[in-house]
């Protein structure tokens, strides 16, 4: 038996963008799993109906990680398949292999993709929208999607190289240095924006002394509300609070 | 107006579908969907003046696991759709901004209740997808992702109708009822709302070696804006 075909890994690749089309509390992302596999393991067990509902049935479990991280496990789970439809492979070696890994790229993935890749982008992408709207979109999107669509495509790859080149391929794409290099560019960003606001407002009052009190209540004004999100309070809560201050401004 | 309504309700569907359920390319944060909802209603610039602002508002809550955080994509419609609306109108001036800003908590709360309950309704889909397929047939898993989509894709579309109608009813009907006092008081606030948004920001970037960093570069900045205002 040969290796999976061309167009069926495309259909695959092209399937995980769906991963979280049925997301639900109870198995989270297993439909979606299933469904991107699906055409991988209809071309592995052609004409064995039995072991092909086995296998449907292995990836109807519960699973749940990262979506962009998501692609080297689902390439990862197709090279396994072909193992073990050829008999070279423990049918519970998957479902090991996916609870091993999905819990660590869901946590890896979490922290590079929503805590520093997509603040660099959206901060950089509202800097610049103040030039442009469009020009703001266009870096918003752009920055984000570089990475993003390269960590789904090389991800694949990778998983579709085997375990070992799956790890191979999270070790040399070093998330963890990336995420401190993403989260500094966007601390920076994030500076730059604050200082901007600070100036714009600081110049209606005139005056060194006062645009510089006013600059140092800002810097405050964010250490406060950092502090405030540290300890769980949510941004609707202190935008709510704004909103009633604003409300009692009306009323008077 | 009415395909206006529909196109916003097609595009907020699309929108909608990014934020979970399918792609993931950031079509829906808000920078993008107000900036094409107030494109839709007559003015870029104004929908991407909130964008601009709601983007940073959210970031601090992250998607992780099984937590929902506010509809951001939702605020931004009816966002959008208020400041293209207000700026044909009454003018996008500070204080209808700041009010626009503020109004559009309550659409990010809503739409995040409105997207527990999918979530919810999808498990019962799912329940069904596996017994089907579990009882061999395999289309199941296809038909039921289907209906994941769908149910995802119709909810986004409801929820950018009901918030882009409510955004131009409050920005035609609302807003110019206030006085230009109540107006001025309430541009008073407005300076808060990017400051919350940076401090977003740096709450999901912050570490011992990045917070040096984002004060550092807020002062240097502040200094030279100052500098060269003061050349002149």
């Amino acid at each position: 038996m040969g290796g999976i075909p061309l167009h069926v890994r495309r259909k695959v690749w092209l399937r995980q963008f769906l991963l979280q089309g049925c997301w639900n509390y109870e198995g989270m992302q297993n439909v979606g799993f299933a469904y991107s596999i699906l055409p991988a393991l209809r071309d592995r067990y052609e004409g064995r109906p039995e072991e092909f509902s086995r296998a449907l049935k292995r990836h109807l479990e519960f699973f749940n990680t990262h979506p962009a991280m998501a692609a080297v496990i689902l390439g990862a789970a197709i090279r396994l398949e072909e193992r073990v439809a050829g008999g070279e492979a423990d049918p519970r070696a998957i479902g090991t292999f996916k609870v091993g890994l999905m819990g660590s790229l869901g946590a890896i993935g979490d922290s590079y993709f929503w805590g520093a890749l997509k603040p660099m982008a959206s901060v950089a992408g509202a800097i610049l929208a103040f030039v442009h709207p469009l020009l703001g979109i266009a870096t918003l999107l752009i920055l984000y999607n570089a990475v993003h669509l390269a960590v789904r495509y090389r991800g694949f790859a990778a998983g579709m190289g085997g375990e070992e080149s799956a790890v191979r391929f999270l070790k040399e794409a070093g998330f963890a240095r990336e995420t401190e290099n993403r989260k500094m560019v966007a601390a920076i960003l994030g500076g730059a924006y604050a200082g901007v606001i600070a100036s714009h407002t600081a110049f209606r009052f005139g005056g060194a002394w006062l645009e510089l009190g006013v600059f140092l209540l800002a810097a405050l004004a964010v250490h406060l509300i950092t502090v405030l999100f540290r300890k769980a309070v949510s941004p609707s809560e202190v935008l709510l609070l704004l909103l009633i201050v604003g409300m009692l401004i009306l009323w008077q | 107006m009415a395909m206006q309504f529909l196109l916003v309700a097609a595009f907020g569907g699309v929108c909608y579908l990014d934020r979970t359920a399918a792609f993931q390319v950031m079509l829906h944060r808000p920078l993008v969907v107000a900036s094409v909802v107030g494109a839709i209603f007559g003015n870029l610039a104004a929908g991407a003046q909130v964008g601009a602002v709601l983007e940073l508002f959210y970031l601090v809550r992250l998607p992780v696991g099984a937590s929902i955080p506010p509809d951001d994509t939702g605020a931004a419609v009816f966002g959008g759709a208020a400041a293209a609306a207000a700026s044909s109108s009454i003018g996008l001036e500070p204080g209808n901004l700041a009010a626009i800003l503020l109004l559009s908590v309550p659409c990010a709360e809503i739409g995040k209740v409105a997207d527990r309950f999918v979530r919810r309704m999808n498990g019962r889909i799912a329940d069904l997808a596996v017994d089907l397929a579990e009882r061999e047939d395999p289309r199941a898993v296809e038909h039921g992702l289907m209906a994941g989509i769908t149910l995802f894709g119709v909810f986004g579309m409801a929820l950018a109708l009901l918030f882009s109608g409510v955004g131009v009813s409050l920005a035609r009907f609302l807003l110019p009822r206030f006085g230009p006092e109540s107006h001025f008081q309430f541009a008073a606030l407005l300076p808060a709302l990017p400051l919350l948004g940076a401090a977003s920001v740096f709450s999901c970037s912050r570490t011992e070696r990045t917070s040096p960093a984002f004060y550092l570069t807020m002062g240097c900045v502040f200094a030279s804006i100052f500098f060269f205002r003061w050349l002149g």
